[in-house]
C-alpha cells in the first residue's frame, strides 16, 4: 500500500495548493464574483468523475472477458469512487446553482447525467451487497455496469433535448487563461487522490475476496462423507 | 427455436391473464391516485397526463417484469431450459417480446383512463400507440434482463426497480415528451426527434442486452 | 441574465467544505476497513 499512500499525499498537497491558490490569489471573475471559486473543486471534480466511470467500464469489460476476479475487486472499487465522486459533484452544483440561479437545482443536462448515473451505481452497490454467490455477483455487477455505462451519453442527449426549450442558461465549463493554475493543480490533485483511493478500496475487495473463497462452505461435511 | 420459445411465453402469458387485470388496476389507480396528488386542476392535468401515464406505465412495469421470471423460478425451470439444447439468446428475446406485449397492452388500456381522468383526449391515436410502442419496447429490454437477475436474490422487489428506472430515464423522457405532443400539439414538429431517440435506444438495448443475457443466466 | 454577484463567500466554503469532508471521511473509513479486512487473515 505504499505507492497508494503516496498518492494520496500528493493528492492532498496538490489540492491544499491549488485551493490556497483557487480560494487566495487567483481574482475574482467578472461576472459571477467569488462564487465561480467553486469550479476550482467543481471542474476537476467532474473531470475525475467521467474517468472513474470509464475505469469501471473498463474493468467490467474485462472481467467480462477474462473472468480474472482481480477485475472485480477493480470494478467494485471503481463503482464506490464513482458514485463518492457522482454525489460530490451533485452537492458542488446545487452550492453553486443556488447563488448563481436562485435554485437549487436547475436541470442542467452534465448535473442531471450525474445524478441518473448517481442512482444508477447505487443500484449496482446495492446488487453487489444482496448477492451471495461471488462469481454471480462479478457477472452481474460487470453487466449492469456496461448497461449503465453505455447510457450515459444517451441519457445526456435526452436530458438536454428535454431541458432546451427551457432555459438558455449553461454551466460555464471554459475559464480564462489566468484561471487555469489553480485548476490544473486541483485536477490532479483529485485525479492522484483518485487514484490511492481506488488502489486501497481494490486490495479490501481483494482481501475480501479471497476470504470468501477460502471460508469453506457450510454444509459440505454432509455430503462429502456421502460422497465418499 | 425462438418460435417455439415465443409460443411457450404467450402461452404462459395468456394462462396467466388473470394477473395482466391485477396490475391493470394497479397502473389505473396509479392514475387516479396521481389526479389526488394534483387536485382538481383541469388544466395541469391535463397539461402533465402524459407524464401521469408513462409514471404509471413504469411502476406497473415493476409487477409485470419481476413476474416473467416466476415460473422459471417456482420450478427452478431457469436451470433445467438451460439444460436444454437451446439457445439462451432465443429464451432472452421471447422474454422480451411477451413482456413488450404485456406492457403494450397495458399502455394501450391505460390510455382511456388518461383520457376520462385528465381530459385528455386526442385524434393522433396512431402516433400516441407508436410511442407506447417504442417505449414500452425500451421498457422490456433491459427490464427482462434485469428480471432475470433479480429473480435469483433475495431483495428482488426492491432491486429490480432500483436498477432499472435510472437506466430508463431517456425511454420516460421521450415518452412523455412524444405522448404529450400527440396530447397537446406539436408546434415545432419535435416529435419526430423524441421517436428517433426511442428507436436508437431500442436498437441499442435489443441487441445489447440479447448479448448479456447468456452470461447473466450461467451457472 | 448575468450580473455581478457580490459575496458569496458561504457557498464557496460550503463547497469547498462539503468537498473535503467527503475525502477525508471516505479516507478514514477506507483506513479502517483495510485493518479490519487485514486483520481477518
Amino acid at each position: 500500500m505504499r505507492k497508494a499512500q503516496i498518492f494520496i499525499a500528493l493528492g492532498v498537497l496538490l489540492l491544499l495548493a491549488g485551493s490556497s491558490i483557487g480560494l487566495f490569489v487567483a481574482p475574482a471573475e467578472t461576472f459571477m464574483g467569488d462564487v465561480q471559486r467553486i469550479m476550482y473543486v467543481h471542474v476537476p471534480t467532474a473531470w475525475n468523475w467521467m474517468l472513474a466511470v470509464l475505469f469501471s467500464l473498463v474493468c467490467a469489460i474485462a472481467f467480462l472477458f477474462r473472468n480474472d476476479f482481480k477485475w472485480d475487486a477493480r470494478l467494485e472499487a471503481g463503482l464506490e469512487v464513482g458514485t463518492l465522486l457522482a454525489f460530490l459533484l451533485c452537492c458542488q452544483g446545487a452550492i453553486w446553482a443556488k447563488p448563481t440561479w436562485g435554485v437549487w437545482w436547475d436541470w442542467d443536462p452534465r448535473l442531471t447525467t450525474t445524478a441518473v448515473l448517481l442512482f444508477a451505481f447505487l443500484g449496482i452497490l446495492a446488487l453487489r451487497s444482496f448477492v451471495e454467490d461471488p462469481v454471480k455477483r462479478a457477472i452481474w455487477s460487470s453487466v449492469a455496469t456496461i448497461i449503465a455505462s453505455i447510457d450515459l451519453p444517451i441519457v445526456y442527449m435526452s436530458v438536454k433535448w428535454w431541458n432546451s426549450l427551457h432555459q438558455q442558461q449553461s454551466t460555464p465549463s471554459t475559464v480564462s487563461s489566468q484561471f487555469h493554475l489553480p485548476l490544473r493543480m486541483n485536477a490532479f490533485g483529485v485525479l492522484f487522490l483518485m487514484i490511492g483511493f481506488i488502489m486501497v478500496r481494490t486490495r479490501i475487495a481483494a482481501l475480501r475476496a479471497e476470504r470468501e473463497l477460502a471460508a469453506p462452505p457450510v454444509a459440505m461435511s454432509g455430503e462429502a462423507g456421502e460422497l465418499v | 427455436m425462438l418460435a417455439a420459445a415465443l409460443r411457450k411465453e404467450l402461452l404462459l402469458q395468456w394462462r396467466t391473464r388473470g394477473q395482466f387485470i391485477a396490475v391493470f388496476v394497479f397502473g389505473a389507480a396509479a392514475l387516479l391516485l396521481f389526479s389526488f396528488a394534483i387536485g382538481p386542476n383541469a388544466a395541469a392535468l391535463r397539461t402533465f397526463s402524459a407524464g401521469f401515464l408513462w409514471l404509471g406505465l413504469l411502476l406497473s412495469s415493476t409487477l409485470t417484469l419481476a413476474e416473467s421470471f416466476h415460473a422459471e423460478m417456482e420450478n427452478r425451470a431457469l436451470e433445467g431450459l438451460l439444460l436444454l439444447p437451446s439457445d439462451p439468446h432465443a429464451l432472452y428475446y421471447a422474454k422480451a417480446i411477451a413482456n413488450w406485449l404485456q406492457l403494450a397492452i397495458l399502455g394501450v388500456a391505460l390510455v382511456p383512463v388518461m383520457v376520462v381522468l385528465y381530459d385528455a383526449g386526442t385524434t393522433r391515436l396512431l402516433t400516441l400507440l407508436l410511442v407506447i410502442v417504442l417505449g414500452t419496447a425500451g421498457l422490456s429490454a433491459p427490464g427482462t434482463l434485469y428480471a432475470a437477475m433479480t429473480a435469483q436474490v433475495k431483495a428482488k422487489q426492491t432491486l429490480l426497480p432500483l436498477l432499472l428506472f435510472p437506466l430508463i430515464v431517456p425511454v420516460l423522457l421521450a415518452s412523455v415528451k412524444a405522448t404529450s405532443m400527440a396530447i397537446l400539439g406539436d408546434p415545432m414538429g419535435d416529435s419526430q426527434r423524441w421517436m428517433l431517440l426511442l428507436l436508437a435506444f431500442d436498437l441499442i438495448y435489443w441487441s445489447l442486452c440479447g448479448m448479456l443475457y447468456a452470461r447473466v443466466v450461467e451457472d | 441574465m448575468s450580473g455581478v454577484i457580490v459575496g458569496g463567500w458561504e457557498f464557496v466554503w460550503a463547497a469547498y467544505g462539503i468537498t473535503a469532508a467527503a475525502f477525508i471521511l471516505y479516507g478514514l473509513s477506507l483506513m479502517s476497513r483495510l485493518r479490519e479486512a487485514g486483520r481477518n487473515d
